[in-house]
């Protein structure tokens, strides 16, 4: 097709929505609020990721050294979480063990060698942080955070036990849907004594990112075919109120391209239109959640609107550049097909 | 005209049968040369509009052999349907103009669908709305001009491309008799120019007055075929 008859059919696609402006704005509004219910399942999904992946930074692993505190005080946790009797025990045993306890009873003798389990740690597929927890550190941490307030309770463990938590490393993952075999390689590292997780937790998790991810696929994937028939419903109904002109186009010799691309160029700015009004629509509508939100709940961490403007525009664009040419191909390619090809009498 | 000049139109034992089982048009055989003019007449049913629908290839025959400017239409691909087309000017009984294009434009048309520039379409639009009378009406919209007036825009729609053949189905159905005269003259001015003209009527009067070639079908055959000046049907 020579360039001059695109540029004329250009011209005449957008004089036709100018003509069919009843239809063009019927079709642009509809078309601009499955846009804008895409855009808001993009948004809210991609919000949603970002807390479970904040909710999965948090869920941390705690692995316990096998150093001379495991050894003389067994599972940390299962310690810490005993009665107070059992700690008087303990403490005794603890005097009197200590001199009998070698230093090939436990496999972390010093800070280096705990440093270096947790470089091994680091090297775990699926591991993205390990931090060093000394026992001293874990022991504050404790102090500071569970029993807060409750401080000269626990006196006794600086003054007849001395520390019983064994040096640990603080451990998060990249990817929560791995979580058990994370935390089976973690156990089975040589040094590793025990560990402490909330796998009840990872699972939620799970199972939350998964829905979530679900759900935004068949929203996105309705709202799509809603999109298409729109257009193709929009250039259907200009075809046959543009009866006439096709017939005179196929008379005089038009080619099904050159009577095809109107249509094309039609749907296509249809899309273009409701791409632009949607992304202002958006970002309005996501402002004002977004302070809503914030007021309510507190929460800071939403995404910036123009952190994601770009990706916004462009599926926007996307789904109207697509769903004009589909559409239209579809339906003035099944048109010709059938009535268009009888022109002699319409 | 002698017999061994190219036909541009010829028929050589064409029937068509509609999927309704209707017998269109049987066993066919016809040659027009270039530069006649045909009037092409029957009642209703006869088979003129099938006659003419497999000339513009709309329909497809069932057996036998068709050509016409060249293209052999029982073998004529899709894609070159539409260059056949551009070979020929149609004018048809309602006149087909669009409503929301001045008279120009309307013209104009035809010649942006085979990508002509814009000077030609000037000059040419220009010369051929003289030629029918319409120079003063370029801007008119077609529903400020009487019946008469309307074909001559489609007449001139039909010949702006400079077409070999005319197709002129009932061209002077829905224009008042009087000025049915002036369209068949203009026809008949435009053969002589070298234009093949073929025209489907009803008009017994006006094949009566113009003296040319008329081919009468009946029940799908041709059941005369009258040389220009050869007699009354």
């Amino acid at each position: 097709m020579k360039l001059r008859s695109v540029s004329y059919l250009s011209k005449e696609g957008v004089k036709n929505l100018w003509a069919n402006r009843l239809m063009t704005v019927a079709s642009v509004g509809v078309l601009m609020a499955c846009m804008v219910l895409i855009g808001l399942a993009v948004l809210i999904s991609m919000n949603v990721n970002k807390a479970v992946g904040n909710l999965e930074q948090q869920n941390v692993i705690m692995a316990y050294f096998n150093d001379k505190n495991s050894v003389l005080y067994g599972d940390a946790s299962e310690e810490f979480n005993s009665s107070q009797d059992a700690s008087s025990t303990t403490s005794s045993s603890a005097d009197s063990t200590d001199t009998t306890i070698s230093e090939d009873d436990y496999l972390i003798h010093n800070e280096e060698e705990a440093l270096a389990l947790c470089d091994k740690l680091s090297k775990i597929d699926n591991v993205l942080s390990v931090e060093y927890v000394p026992s001293e550190e874990g022991l504050e941490s404790i102090k500071e955070g569970l029993l807060e307030g409750k401080e000269e309770y626990f006196e006794f463990l600086d003054k007849d036990h001395g520390n019983p938590l064994s040096d640990a490393a603080k451990i998060t993952l990249k990817d929560m849907s791995k979580f058990k075999e994370t935390l089976q390689a973690i156990k089975d590292t040589e040094g590793v004594d025990s560990v402490q997780s909330q796998s009840d937790l990872a699972d939620k998790i799970n199972a939350l990112k998964d829905g979530i991810g679900i759900a935004g696929v068949w929203i996105i994937a309705i709202l799509l075919i809603i999109s298409l028939v729109i257009v193709s419903n929009t250039i259907r109904v200009t075809m046959y109120s543009r009866k006439l002109e096709i017939s005179i186009m196929k008379a005089v010799g038009a080619t099904n391209s050159f009577i095809r691309l109107p249509f094309v160029i039609e749907g296509v700015t249809i899309g273009i239109i409701s791409a632009a009004t949607s992304t202002a629509i958006l970002y309005f509508c996501y402002r004002v959640a977004m302070e809503a939100i914030g007021d309510a709940l507190g929460i800071i961490n939403i995404i910036a609107f123009k952190e994601v403007a770009l990706l916004i525009v462009g599926i926007f664009l996307a789904i109207g550049v697509l769903s004009g040419i589909v559409g239209s191909v579809i339906m003035i390619s099944k048109y010709l097909k059938k009535e268009g090809s009888e022109f002699t009498a319409i | 005209m002698n017999a061994t000049t190219k036909p541009i139109i010829e028929f050589r034992g064409v029937s068509k049968t509609y999927k309704t089982g209707t017998h269109a048009l049987k066993d066919v055989n016809i040659r027009i040369n270039p530069g006649e003019f045909v009037f092409v007449v029957g009642a209703s049913g006869a088979g003129k509009s099938t006659f003419m629908k497999l000339i513009v290839r709309e329909e497809k025959a069932n057996t036998g052999s068709l050509i016409v400017n060249g293209f052999d239409l029982m073998k004529i691909r899709n894609r070159s349907i539409p260059h056949l087309r551009r070979t020929m000017g149609i004018v048809f009984q309602d006149f087909r103009l669009i409503p929301t294009m001045s008279v120009f434009e309307n013209v104009a048309f035809a010649m942006h669908v085979i990508g002509a520039d814009r000077r030609k379409i000037r000059k040419d639009v220009s010369a051929v709305l003289s030629m029918v009378g319409l120079g003063n009406k370029a801007r008119s919209m077609p529903n400020q001009l009487s019946g008469g007036e309307q074909q001559r825009v489609g007449l001139a729609r039909a010949l702006v491309n400079k077409p070999s053949l005319i197709i002129a189905d009932e061209p002077t159905g829905n224009v008042d008799p009087n000025l049915s005269y002036d369209i068949v003259a203009k026809l008949t001015e435009i053969n002589k120019q070298g234009t093949t003209v073929l025209m489907v009527t009803h008009d017994h009067n006006l094949v009566r007055d113009f003296q040319h070639r008329v081919i009468m079908l009946e029940e799908g055959r041709i059941v005369a075929d009258n040389a220009a000046g050869g007699g009354n049907i």
